[in-house]
């Protein structure tokens, strides 16, 4: 590695928990004036994780909080991986990981709507999880490497040959970020059946810690989509924002969805990832 | 703290009431109102909760599912009591199946009143609940720092309120085990003060306190040669730091110097604290039954006379 990818590397570890809490904060704000309500202020995240920590912690079983300490160590080692600019393939693993111990999480609690909100989630990993594999191998494609630092020196604009590919992993994107149409596994708002999903017994600091694991997910996720425009970092920045305001109107423009997410996201995956990689082999061949 | 005030999540129940408060409560988070600029969140989970509203005055069905909710909400938290209703029971209190407001069953902090409570109101409601959920997370503070500071004494009569208070915490969830809840629950969550300050005058009663807040009581008196103690109580933030061994030896030592022969205590028959006592030397001697759901187990144990 070199003394970049460290520099990079502790960046993330060190600057995510604010940006991303910021961004999540930012987010509760642009939706209340899309509600044409006023809003939170955009440091809310951080208040509610400050109460967060303060509150007692009543747990169902001791090990649930071992799998939620997981959880967070593997989305901070994912994001860090992809920051020190290694095997893509690689954080791609590693992120399915952190949700298997985010998952695994929610079984112990043995409540019926984290089984719910657990039993979903997986059915949501298996919608996404193509997709992603099929953005890592596009990347390879065009680059001939898997490794994040190769793939962000590449001199074109990856989102031009890959077109396809990209809208494809925005639509994993809303799976992972967990917003509506597909927030049926852990969502925001309070729904009956559901309760909050995989969250619903974690209380005080384990709750904290979740929402710390999903500031990280965010900013690695959307220094993913910077990677398509890699070549062009004012571009690349620019992007990852549009991408997330983007997140944030589809969040409150739909409303959510049952099961499609699965069977759509392999529509996507099949069509727009996959027969963009076609086309590219069959142009390089 | 800051941090607690800032971020006020709340669950919102609906004990019995007609739909016109609850439409007042979520009118709060519609554009006209937002409270979420006040960072509140209305979660459906209690154990996201901070603040728990309550509408509608409390029945046997109701009652039950209220004080699951609460038992789940994690320390510190908030009742607060939107419209006559829940304050009071409002025009339904004479009701057969009505016990009242929501302290017939819970501690409530802050009373909501109107018919049906103003979104105004219940913002202001709100917020002064933030004031109490932030003097609640102090006390938790103050008490687990000073915990090697207790201060034991005698109660006196002007110390009744906070005892009948502590009283009610404390017992709480030993009232749960028989159902909890008016007539359903220990005969502890139904006292009043008119009660405890009637039965004072011949009550030896001793407190233990952190920086003058009671945190922990114990009652107890002489009838013939038995002395019974009541209702060791200790405050739910201050539980398992031998606060109740140190009020059950000073109230022993305290009843000693009266005719007492023998020390008597009663649980009820689902309680866990049997063992406690047994390691303080009580052993049940009998049983006997109050109501179909309850049973006392009698518990004594000889006096030894102080050696000289």
């Amino acid at each position: 590695m070199s003394i970049n990818s460290w520099i990079s590397l502790i960046l993330y570890v060190l600057a995510a928990p604010f940006i991303g809490g910021a961004l999540t904060g930012f987010d509760r704000w642009l939706s209340a004036r899309m509600q044409a309500r006023r809003g939170p202020s955009i440091l809310q995240s951080f208040y509610d994780v400050r109460k967060l920590w303060q509150k007692q912690n009543l747990v169902v079983r001791s090990s649930q909080n071992f799998y939620v300490v997981f959880f967070l160590i593997f989305v901070i080692f994912t994001g860090g991986l992809f920051f020190a600019g290694v095997d893509l393939l690689m954080v791609v693993f590693a992120l399915t990981l952190a949700a298997i111990f985010f998952v695994l999480a929610a079984y112990k609690t043995s409540s019926p709507y984290s089984f719910v909100g657990a039993e979903r989630e997986l059915m949501q990993m298996m919608a996404y999880e193509p997709m992603v594999l099929l953005t890592a191998i596009g990347m390879y494609m065009v680059t001939k490497s898997f490794q994040v630092d190769a793939i962000a020196r590449h001199s074109g604009l990856l989102v031009l040959v890959l077109p396809g590919v990209f809208l494809g992993f925005l639509f994993t994107l809303v799976i992972k970020f967990r917003k509506s149409p597909f927030d049926l596994s852990a969502s925001h708002h309070a729904h009956q059946e559901l309760v909050r999903g995989m969250t619903t017994e974690f209380s005080g600091r384990t709750l904290a810690l979740i929402e710390i694991a999903h500031w990280y997910e965010t900013v690695f996720l959307l220094g993913w989509v910077y990677l398509f425009f890699a070549s062009l970092p004012w571009l690349g920045v620019l992007a990852a924002l549009a991408v997330f305001l983007l997140m944030i109107l589809v969040d409150n423009a739909f409303a959510r969805l049952k099961w499609h997410a699965l069977k759509s996201a392999w529509v996507v995956a099949a069509v727009l990832g996959f027969g963009n990689i076609l086309i590219l082999s069959a142009f390089k061949a | 703290m800051l941090g607690i005030k800032k971020s006020p999540w709340i669950i919102h129940y609906d004990a019995s009431s007609c739909n016109g408060c609850d439409i007042e409560v979520l009118a709060c988070l519609t554009p006209g109102f937002d409270v979420e600029r006040l960072g509140v969140i209305n979660t459906g989970d209690p154990k996201h909760a901070d603040i728990f509203l309550v509408t509608g005055a409390v029945n046997p069905q109701s009652n039950t599912v209220i004080r699951n909710i609460y038992r789940q909400m994690p320390e510190p938290k908030v009742v607060v009591a939107v419209g006559t209703c829940a304050c009071s029971g409002g025009i339904f209190r004479e009701c057969y199946n009505i016990s009242g407001g929501v302290d017939s069953t819970i501690p409530v902090d802050v009373y909501i009143a109107g018919c049906a409570a103003r979104p105004e109101a219940i913002i202001d409601g709100v917020v002064q609940a933030l004031g109490v959920l932030d003097q609640k997370w102090k006390d938790m503070q103050e008490f687990a720092a000073d915990i090697d500071k207790v201060v034991y004494g005698k109660a006196t009569k002007s110390n009744l309120p906070s005892i009948l208070a502590l009283e009610k915490i404390a017992y709480y969830r030993e009232s749960e085990l028989y159902g909890g809840g008016g007539d359903a629950g220990l005969p502890v969550e139904t006292q009043t003060l008119v009660s405890l300050e009637a039965d004072f005058d011949r009550m030896t009663c001793v407190k233990a306190s952190i920086n003058g807040k009671i945190v922990g009581s114990a009652r107890g008196y002489v009838e013939a040669e038995t002395a019974h103690i009541l209702n060791i109580s200790v405050h739910p933030y201050c539980q398992g730091e031998g606060i109740g061994q140190r009020l059950i030896e000073d109230l022993q030592k305290a009843l000693l110097a009266s005719t007492a022969k023998r020390f008597e205590i009663r649980l009820g028959h689902k309680s866990t604290q049997g063992a406690w006592l047994e390691k303080q030397t009580y052993r049940s001697i009998k049983t006997e039954v109050v109501t179909p759901t309850l049973s006392w187990v009698f518990y004594q144990k000889e006096c030894v006379p102080p050696v000289h």
